[in-house]
């Protein structure tokens, strides 16, 4: 094995990952547990920190040209906030960043993250193999979008 | 993001769009040495020059990023157009890699929308990742007038950033060691500028001591490289680096030697990459055909002609 090279599906090619929790929530022991099973899993992280607004989440992630953002809220202000990010992109006609949920979400609001765009929502409990494949699949479906692009 | 095609790009890029160029930052980066990639650069080399190129480098957790943050808020302020990127290690084990510069100059970044990216080195020795050199020459047509590039956290052989930066601040610290230390061969000959970081701390003083100590015994050039101590909590100090780094990049600029130096070094890197990558298929067909190789071995041919033998037939 040559070191740092990737090993991974995307060879050579990691998937950029924009970890953010927006809103007013402290709880970043999840997202930081995260951070490190993504890095683990081949991925470049960018974490931006606690109390991003929605606006800084997504000048980041079009800065950094991220594959996927992954927001973590626990705070119940998911349908506010995640929701804020959502219309962002979609206002700015960005299309190619998938955006993904997690933390405490109720089962009922997840089909209506879903319909905007925001997949995953996962709880905790989920095992982390779960997310990392849900990531990959995301950013997989990315990265098409962009190669037709060129 | 729309749709956008290769030219549309390149002309984003000169004209400063953003997201031109953080997606041109990614196909140098992704697809190095590619007909995509090195058309970006033949493209906007004509608008590259311009910037000044500031490399900061120092041992890991001296406080480069917070410095960073400080001076772009400053240098923004002082109605510059200044662009950041900032270096992480890559794992060698996974790959993957934890780019935690941003969070701690996040603040300044968002207040005075500057452009900052984040690359890993992707198992790059030496301080840089390999699609540093593009990824500035890409900032710089987009009309930058400083790019502030942070290295990986240093240790006393990361040098690279010599090769790519025409002002380098080197950070230290109180606490890394006495004046032995400071007369090492490495990474102490290449700054262009010394900051000692942390004032506030017990043995700064002694540690700007030992390195002004250690400069003075230094053989005298043109440029005789200032020690600055600042604090970044105060921002103490920080008119005095600015200063400073405006005082080398007007040398540098007069001095054509450091402007040839730089170019002769990218010249080779990027031949010894374009050797490579034109011989790579070649190479690849030759390893993976066990018959070719079994026969060779069977032989008890020498590694060295077989070698010679293969460039040779495809020369």
């Amino acid at each position: 094995m040559e070191a740092g090279k990737n090993q991974s599906l995307f060879k050579g090619k990691p998937i950029k990952i924009l970890l953010a929790k927006p809103g007013i929530d402290g709880h970043d022991r999840g997202i930081l547990v995260l951070a490190k099973a993504f890095r683990d899993a081949g991925m470049e992280v960018i974490y931006v920190g606690l109390l991003p607004t929605p606006e800084e989440v997504v000048d980041t992630a079009v800065n950094e040209d991220v594959d996927v953002i992954a927001l973590s809220l626990l705070n119940g202000a998911h349908m506010t906030v995640f929701k804020k990010v959502a219309d962002l992109m979609k206002g700015r006609n960005i299309n190619d960043i998938a955006v993904v949920g997690g933390g405490t979400i109720p089962e009922g609001d997840k089909p209506k993250l879903e319909k905007m765009g925001i997949s995953g929502n996962y709880g905790p409990g989920t095992p982390i193999s779960k997310i990392v494949e849900h990531i990959t699949e995301r950013a997989a479906e990315m990265r098409k979008l962009k190669s037709m692009e060129e | 993001m729309i749709l956008l095609k290769l030219d549309e790009l390149i002309q984003g890029i000169i004209k400063g769009d953003r997201r031109s160029v953080s997606r041109a930052i990614s196909i140098v980066e992704n697809e190095q040495v590619s007909i995509n990639a090195k058309k970006i650069i033949k493209e906007i080399f004509t608008h590259t020059g311009r910037a000044h190129i500031v490399g900061i480098t120092g041992p890991p957790g001296i406080g480069k990023s917070t410095m960073i943050g400080n001076l772009a808020a400053m240098l923004s302020g002082s109605g510059r157009k200044v662009s950041v990127v900032a270096i992480d290690a890559s794992s060698p084990f996974s790959g993957g890699s934890l780019l935690g510069n941003r969070i701690r100059m996040q603040e300044s970044l968002t207040r005075h929308g500057v452009f900052m990216r984040s690359l890993a080195n992707r198992g790059m020795k030496g301080g840089l990742s390999r699609s540093i050199w593009d990824t500035v020459k890409i900032l710089d047509a987009s009309g930058s007038d400083i790019i502030i590039v942070e290295t990986v956290g240093a240790g006393q052989a990361d040098l690279d950033v010599v090769n790519l930066a025409e002002t380098i601040v080197m950070v230290l610290g109180p606490g890394l060691g006495d004046e032995i230390q400071a007369i090492k061969a490495g990474i102490m000959e290449i700054g262009s500028l010394f900051v000692i970081n942390k004032m506030d701390l017990p043995g700064a003083f002694i540690a700007q001591k030992d390195i002004e100590e250690t400069l003075a015994m230094s053989p005298k050039g043109e440029w005789k490289p200032p020690v600055v101590g600042v604090n970044s909590l105060t921002k103490e100090g920080y008119d005095d680096l600015i200063m400073e780094i405006d005082r080398h990049g007007k040398f540098v600029k007069k001095s054509s030697d450091i402007a040839f130096r730089k170019f002769r070094t990218e010249l080779e890197i990027t031949i010894d990459e374009e050797l490579r990558n034109r011989f790579y298929k070649e190479i690849r067909a030759f390893l993976s055909d066990n018959e070719k190789i079994r026969i060779l071995m069977e032989k008890r041919t020498d590694p060295y002609s077989a070698a010679e033998n293969l460039i040779n037939s495809i020369a």
